[in-house]
C-alpha cells in the first residue's frame, strides 16, 4: 500500500515560487490499476517522482508499505527503488548496449540473483510481453513498442511493489500502444502488480481501473471503476 | 556486468575511443622513444668512457688520490693482481705508474701526467689504442723512448709525430729527472679535459726514469658492467686498507650524467602522463555528459552511487588496457630494432662526436620502464576518471530523466 500524506511540492526558480503539488493526499492500495491524469505542467510527473523516491517534497510524507520513504537517506532509497519500485519511462530509456535479455536481467543482477532464477524469470518475462523471439536485440534492433515492452519487463523483474510508468504510451502508434496496455493489464492481474501511470492517452484511461485527476497540483478527482 | 556494459560503453562512440586509444597509444610509443634513445646516448657516452679510458674498476694507494705523491704506491700489488686475476669476473688487468710531469717542446710547454702502461695489458682495459692517428701503441724505438700524447696536446706544444719532447719530473729520490721522448703517435678520446694532461709512455721507461719500484694504479676490466659494484665490494672486504674506486667514483660526472638523465626522464614521464590524463578527463566527461539520461535511468531504477562510479572508471581502465599494451608493444618492436641496428644521426656526426658520442645511436631502455609505464597508464587512468565519475554521481536522476539524451 501507499500512502500519500499532505504532499507539497515548490520549486524555487529565481525570486519566483512556482507551487508544482499542493495537499496531495491519496491511498493506492495493492493491485491497483491507477492513471494518474490531467494537462500538462499539472504535476502528474512531479508526483510520480515523488512517490518513487526521485525527488523529494517539500512538505509531506510517503510511506510505502512500512517504509517513509521521503526520510530515507540517499543510499537506502536507491537500494528501496531496486526493491520495491519498477519504472517504465516515457523514452524506454534501456541500456543500449545490452540485449533485450540482459536488460530484463540487469535488475535482478544488482539484486544478486541466482543464475537460474534470473533466467527463468527474464524468458518468463520477455515471453508475457511477447518478446520470447527478440531476447538477443539490441534496443536499436528493434521498434519503439518492442522496447516499451521490455522496459514493462524489466520493471517487473526485480519483483517490485509496484510500477510507476511515466506516460508510457506517448512515444508509441494506437498498435502498440494498445498491445502494451492489455500486456500491462495482463502482468498487472497475473503479478498482482500495482501500477501507476501519469497520462493523456485516453485509451490508458479507459483501461485503468482507479483515475486521479490533477490540475494545477491539485487533485481535482478520485474515482474508481470496476474493470473486468 | 558493470564491468561488461562498461566495456560495451566505450564502444558506443568508437571513434572517439579510437582517437584516445590512439592518443595514448603514441604518447606512451613516443615517451618510450625518447626515453630509449636519451638512455641509449648516455649509455653510449658513459660506456665511450669506460672502455677508452677509464675501465670498471681502479686501485690506488689510499694517500695517492689526494696528494700525488711518487712514492704513494700499493703496497700489496702481488696478492692484489693474484687475487684479481683469480676471479671470474675480471676480462682484463692492467698495472700502471704515473708522475706528474713538466713537458716541453720546441713549439711550448704544459703540464700532464705521465701515464707508464704496459701496452700489451692495457689494451685489455682501455681503448686509447683505437684512438690513435697511426696504430703505434708504443711500439720499440731506436734511441729515445717512445710517447703518445694528445691531439690537443700536440697542438699546444705544436708537436708532430717523431718531434722529440723533453718531459721533467721528480723521481723517487725527490729529485729532478729530465728526459728525451720521441712522439710515436697521436691519440684523441673526444674528451678534451681528460687528453689535455694525459701522455702514455712504457712502463718499463718511465720506471728507469723515476727509479721507481711500485705501482701507483691497477685498472680493471669485467666481463659484465652490472657486477662492477659487488666486485668492488668484494675488493674492499679483502683488501680494506686500499683505494678501490668504480668508474663512479672516478669519474662523477658520468654518474652525475646518468642521475640527471633519470630525472629528466621521470619529468619527462609526469608530461606524458599529465596529456593523458587531460586526454581521458576530457573524453570521459563528454562520455558522461552526453549519457546523463541514461545515468539517471540507472540511478532511478536502483543501480546505486559505487556501482555507477565503478563503471566509469572501468572505462578509462578499459581504454588504458588497449592503448597500454598497444603503446608498449609498438615501443619494444621500435626499441628492439634500432637497438639492433641503430639510428644514423651521420648527419650530425661532427657535433655528437665532440660531446663524446658516435654518429650511431642505439637505443636503450630498462625493462622497468615498461613495468613503470604500464602501471602509471593504469594509475593515471584511474585517478583521471575520478573526477567525471564524481561528476556522474552529481547527477540529480529526476532532473535528468527530463534531458533528451
Amino acid at each position: 500500500m501507499i500512502s500519500i500524506q499532505n504532499i507539497q511540492k515548490t520549486y524555487q526558480s529565481g525570486d519566483i515560487k512556482v507551487q508544482a503539488l499542493q495537499n496531495i493526499n491519496l491511498t493506492i492500495n495493492k493491485g491497483e490499476f491507477t492513471a494518474i491524469v490531467g494537462p500538462s505542467g499539472s504535476g502528474k510527473t512531479t508526483l510520480l517522482n515523488i512517490i518513487g523516491g526521485l525527488d523529494s517534497p517539500t512538505e509531506g510524507s510517503i510511506r510505502i508499505n512500512t517504509t517513509e520513504i521521503t526520510q530515507l537517506p540517499e543510499n537506502e532509497l536507491i537500494d528501496f527503488r531496486l526493491h520495491h519500485i519498477g519504472f517504465v519511462f516515457q523514452s524506454y530509456n534501456l541500456i543500449p548496449v545490452l540485449t533485450a535479455k540482459e536488460n530484463v536481467e540487469f535488475l535482478m543482477l544488482l539484486q544478486k540473483q541466482g543464475d537460474q532464477f534470473r533466467n527463468e524469470r527474464t524468458l518468463k518475462l520477455l515471453k508475457a510481453v511477447g518478446l520470447e523471439d527478440q531476447v538477443n536485440k539490441k534496443p536499436n534492433e528493434m521498434s519503439g513498442g518492442q522496447q516499451q515492452r521490455v522496459a514493462v519487463a524489466r520493471a517487473l523483474a526485480s519483483k517490485p511493489s509496484f510500477v510507476l510508468a511515466d506516460e508510457p504510451t506517448a512515444n508509441l502508434d494506437s498498435k502498440s500502444s494498445e498491445n502494451l496496455l492489455d500486456i500491462m493489464q495482463q502482468l498487472n492481474k497475473v503479478e498482482n502488480t500495482t501500477f501507476i501511470f501519469s497520462t493523456h492517452d485516453q485509451r490508458v484511461i479507459d483501461k485503468a481501473n482507479r483515475i486521479i485527476t490533477i490540475e494545477d497540483g491539485k487533485v481535482i478527482s478520485d474515482t474508481h471503476h470496476s474493470k473486468d | 556486468m558493470i564491468i561488461k556494459i562498461a566495456f560495451k560503453n566505450i564502444w558506443r562512440n568508437s571513434l572517439r575511443s579510437w582517437t584516445v586509444i590512439i592518443a595514448i597509444t603514441l604518447g606512451i610509443f613516443g615517451g618510450l622513444a625518447v626515453i630509449s634513445t636519451a638512455t641509449g646516448l648516455s649509455k653510449m657516452r658513459q660506456n665511450n668512457a669506460i672502455d677508452t679510458y677509464i675501465s670498471h674498476i681502479q686501485i690506488h694507494d689510499t694517500n695517492y688520490l689526494q696528494y700525488a705523491r711518487i712514492n704513494d704506491t700499493i703496497f700489496q700489488k702481488e696478492e692484489l693482481i693474484s687475487f684479481i686475476k683469480s676471479s671470474k669476473f675480471t676480462s682484463g688487468i692492467s698495472s700502471r705508474i704515473k708522475t706528474e710531469s713538466f713537458i716541453q717542446s720546441a713549439g711550448g710547454t704544459s703540464g700532464v701526467i705521465l701515464n707508464g702502461i704496459i701496452p700489451y695489458n692495457e689494451k685489455n682495459v682501455t681503448g686509447i689504442y683505437k684512438k690513435l692517428d697511426q696504430g703505434n701503441y708504443l711500439k720499440n724505438y731506436k734511441r729515445k723512448p717512445p710517447i703518445i700524447i694528445s691531439q690537443i696536446l700536440s697542438t699546444k706544444l705544436n708537436a708532430k709525430i717523431n718531434t722529440t719532447i723533453q718531459c721533467t719530473f721528480l723521481n723517487a729520490q725527490g729529485e729532478s729527472s729530465v728526459c728525451l721522448f720521441k712522439v710515436v703517435d697521436i691519440y684523441n678520446t673526444n674528451n678534451s679535459l681528460y687528453d689535455e694532461v694525459n701522455a702514455f709512455v712504457k712502463m718499463e721507461d718511465l720506471r728507469e726514469y723515476t727509479q721507481l719500484s711500485g705501482i701507483h694504479e691497477i685498472v680493471i676490466k669485467l666481463e659484465n658492467e652490472f657486477n662492477v659494484e659487488s666486485f668492488r665490494s668484494k675488493l674492499i672486504q679483502q683488501f680494506p686498507n686500499h683505494q678501490i674506486d668504480s668508474w663512479r667514483g672516478i669519474a662523477p660526472e658520468l654518474g652525475y650524467a646518468d642521475k640527471m638523465m633519470n630525472l629528466i626522464l621521470i619529468i619527462f614521464l609526469i608530461i606524458i602522463m599529465l596529456a593523458l590524463a587531460f586526454g581521458i578527463i576530457n573524453t570521459m566527461l563528454m562520455a558522461v555528459l552526453e549519457r546523463k539520461k541514461e545515468l539517471g535511468m540507472l540511478l532511478s531504477i536502483g543501480m546505486n552511487k559505487r556501482k555507477v562510479f565503478w563503471m566509469i572508471i572501468w572505462e578509462s581502465i578499459f581504454l588504458a588496457l588497449i592503448s597500454g599494451p598497444l603503446g608498449l608493444l609498438s615501443s619494444y618492436l621500435a626499441i628492439t630494432t634500432f637497438a639492433n641496428h641503430g639510428i644514423d644521426l651521420s648527419f650530425a656526426a661532427t657535433g655528437l662526436k665532440s660531446v663524446g658520442i658516435e654518429s650511431t645511436i642505439y637505443p636503450y631502455v630498462e625493462n622497468r620502464f615498461y613495468y613503470i609505464i604500464s602501471f602509471l597508464v593504469i594509475l593515471t587512468a584511474i585517478l583521471s576518471s575520478i573526477y567525471p565519475a564524481m561528476r556522474a554521481l552529481k547527477l540529480n536522476p529526476s532532473e535528468t530523466l527530463r534531458t533528451s539524451n
